[in-house]
């Protein structure tokens, strides 16, 4: 069962019980149940309220009983099966068209071997490097490309605003901006082979990150100051969180127009 | 980490006061985030003593003698004048309605430091006094419902606090000198709010007499249980009668569990049972004493502050910082003052998202025109997460309808740097400060000092200039 049908299905559930307390079912028990949650004095609901409201975690989500109430089970599964639907499927294609990106490919075959390798998500064929030299036949101060990760939805959700907003920003400063381009199946590492074939001085990727269960459309940018393979971790600066509930992207863009201008001017990255 | 140097002066309707507080200001984000900027710790370094507010006659203010205990202040806590970064002075209570209060603020404000604001006003008073008290601290740390009630000579400023936040507040003209006693024991002096009260109760004294203590407690009980009603947010007849005016509503919903904390000079009466009903001349020790036997004080907390509160708050709690990511065209623009705001209604606000900004620009032009000032803020909400293209069409309606320069621009969403990276092209070399994470709201003015921690964030006073309403 796919996301929207099992949120379709939470919803009929939830609906039916609620309207069956609402006109008095024949359920005692049923009824009881409800009576007693409403029976709460309010200071301990306004504590659970307060308590709720406070974080994004399941607390406070009461019980069925030894297992969990079919409502908190449901919304569960179905932000599990969100996780999952953004590791698994594809960035859409009119997605990538609508942005005018083009779309090169790293040496992973398929989805599954992008999970279980690693290392061949890092690296392009032959093909690949080409296509990305003639996108960018001359070297540039700044390169911005767009790469899946672990989250095809995050790629969706934030792509259309912090890559235009990057770019008309990044123009604005004078510096020699490269053409964006979109890679599928990458991982953070793919800036080392695209920064040696392109000659960029400054390198950042926009990619999609592990999704949780309380988000599945977060975001994460990485650059760096002359990647190249091999290069230390510690040589890349990483701003996470870009999605609605972290920082949203079009802030996000600008910030990362100045942190990237900066990265240039003073010719480094990295902690 | 950065250090600011903050001075509060407070001039109460009995008492003046002067605190020297420290403000350290450091980015508590990660590695890995956007920078965040936050005043991490506030530090009381020097508190004056009491001083009684010097007055010249029952209408007007002592300009003269309130200079020069501040200035003795200065000397006492070792500061130099002009060598505090941010602070406030601010008039309160009935002082506040005394006919020089406007000029005796100026006076001090030019004296006490460059960025140094004049402000009044009994809602900021009441919040001030309610982050003071640690009222608001106390909500912060445990979750919960805190109703600071500050009573002073004049006026009882409630501030409501829900899990820190600040939701509400509202103000009384009831204090311990609505009643002045003289040192024979008879009645020297009563406020309006006083001869209201009585008469409503069908009570009544005479100035020149001693006045009865039968009726002296019935009036401090029937004051004690309205407050205990204003303190659950709901109001009563005499308490409509008492409210100040200019003053708040309070806010629609009090949790049931909220705690009470009681500050200002009349939360010591509460406390100290060994009190002579006469120590200070007034009717504030029948008050605590008759708040004392009141029912909620399962509920009462102690706090931490009492008749400090308000001279805390002003030099601790007045000075924000913006949102770490904003947009300023130059650092030498600051420190700018006594910007007024203009609040956009949410209309003209929808309108600006969609490119459009024809009611918006004539709307304020003319509040240019009334305010005489060079300059106004916008104030927008902002959207939790902009697309490109409604924040493009926004920057332009924005810089085709504002006039002169600096472009000012207050968001509450997180949206400065994008906005102002979106204007700055546009803007044809006109300087341009956007910033976030401020609420200001009508009726605002507001100081904003050099930037601090590298440029990343700038300390904000938001202000309300209402005298003698």
């Amino acid at each position: 069962m796919n996301e929207q049908a099992l949120r379709r299905l939470t919803d009929a559930i939830t609906d039916t019980v609620l309207r069956k307390i609402a006109t008095g079912s024949k359920d005692g028990k049923a009824e009881a149940a409800a009576n007693k949650i409403t029976a709460l004095p309010s200071t301990v609901n306004d504590d659970i309220t307060r308590m709720k409201q406070s974080t994004s975690a399941r607390i406070a989500v009461g019980r069925a009983g030894a297992r969990l109430r079919t409502d908190t089970y449901l919304a569960f599964r179905a932000d599990h099966a969100a996780a999952r639907d953004a590791v698994l499927l594809d960035v859409n294609l009119d997605f990538l068209a609508r942005l005018g990106l083009e779309s090169v490919s790293t040496r992973c075959a398929d989805k599954n071997e992008f999970l279980t390798r690693p290392d061949l998500g890092r690296v392009f064929p032959h093909e690949s490097l080409e296509k990305i030299h003639t996108l960018n036949p001359e070297p540039v101060d700044v390169l911005v490309y767009l790469a899946d990760g672990l989250s095809s939805r995050a790629v969706e959700a934030n792509g259309e605003t912090i890559l235009p907003i990057l770019l008309e920003g990044l123009r604005g400063t004078g510096l020699k901006v490269g053409q964006p381009f979109f890679v599928c199946y990458g991982r953070v590492g793919t800036m080392e082979e695209i920064t040696q074939t392109v000659g960029a001085a400054v390198t950042c990727v926009l990619l999609g990150e592990r999704p949780g269960l309380g988000s599945a459309e977060s975001m994460s940018a990485y650059f760096a100051y002359n990647a190249h393979p091999g290069m230390s971790e510690s040589g890349r600066t990483v701003i996470s969180n870009i999605y609605a509930g972290g920082i949203n992207a079009a802030e996000a863009g600008a910030y990362l127009t100045e942190a990237l201008e900066r990265a240039f001017r003073e010719k480094k990255s990295g902690v | 980490m950065e250090k600011l140097y903050s001075v509060g002066i407070d001039v109460g309707t009995s008492t003046t006061q002067v605190v020297f507080s420290e403000l350290c200001v450091a980015d508590t984000s990660g590695h890995f985030r956007i920078p965040e900027a936050k005043i991490t710790d506030k530090r009381v370094l020097y508190r004056s003593p009491i001083h009684p507010t010097p007055l010249l006659d029952f209408t007007r203010i002592d300009a003269d003698a309130l200079r020069q205990i501040v200035a003795t202040e200065y000397k006492n806590a070792g500061i130099s004048v002009g060598g505090t970064d941010t602070g406030a002075v601010i008039i309160t209570g009935e002082s506040a309605r005394k006919e020089n209060a406007a000029a005796v603020l100026a006076g001090l404000s030019g004296f006490a430091g460059k960025f140094v604001v004049a402000t009044a006003g009994p809602d900021l008073e009441s919040r001030i006094a309610g982050q003071g008290s640690g009222a608001q601290e106390f909500s912060r740390m445990r979750k919960c419902g805190v109703v600071n009630l500050d009573i002073g000579g004049g006026t009882t400023n409630l501030a409501f606090f829900q899990s820190g936040d600040f939701v509400g507040c509202s103000c009384y003209d009831i204090g311990g000198k609505m009643l002045q006693i003289a040192s024979g024991g008879t009645l020297s002096a009563m406020s309006h709010s006083a001869q209201n009260a009585l008469r409503y109760l069908n009570l009544r004294l005479t100035i020149g007499t001693v006045p009865e203590r039968r009726v002296l407690e019935k009036l401090a009980t029937v004051l004690a249980d309205e407050l205990a009603t204003a303190a659950q947010g709901k109001t009563s007849a005499l308490l409509e009668k008492l409210r100040t005016p200019g003053s708040s509503l309070p806010p629609a919903r009090v949790f049931a569990d909220s705690r009470i904390s009681y500050s200002g000079g009349v939360a010591d009466c509460i406390w100290d049972d060994t009190l002579s009903e006469l120590a200070y001349g007034d009717f504030g020790v029948y008050l605590g004493k008759a708040i004392r036997g009141n029912v909620l004080s399962e509920r009462v907390l102690r706090s931490e502050e009492t008749i400090r509160a308000t001279v805390i708050g002003a030099g601790s709690h007045t000075t924000e910082l913006s949102g770490s990511t904003v947009h300023y065209s130059s650092a030498e623009l600051f420190p700018l003052q006594d910007i007024p705001v203009y609040a956009a209604s949410s209309e003209q606000e929808a309108a600006l998202w969609r490119g459009d900004c024809a009611d918006f620009a004539q709307d304020f032009l003319n509040f240019i025109h009334q305010t005489d000032s060079p300059h106004a803020a916008v104030e927008l909400n902002g959207k939790a997460n902009p697309g490109y293209r409604e924040l493009t069409l926004l920057a332009r309606a924005l810089v085709r309808s504002l006039t002169g320069q600096p472009l000012i621009i207050l968001l509450h969403e997180d949206n400065a740097k994008v906005l102002g990276q979106l204007m700055r092209p546009l803007a044809g070399g006109r300087a341009l400060i956007v910033l976030d994470s401020i609420y200001a709201g009508a009726n605002t003015y507001l100081d904003i000092g050099k930037p601090v921690l590298g440029g990343m964030t700038l300390p904000v006073i938001v202000k309300t200039l209402i005298l003698g309403v």
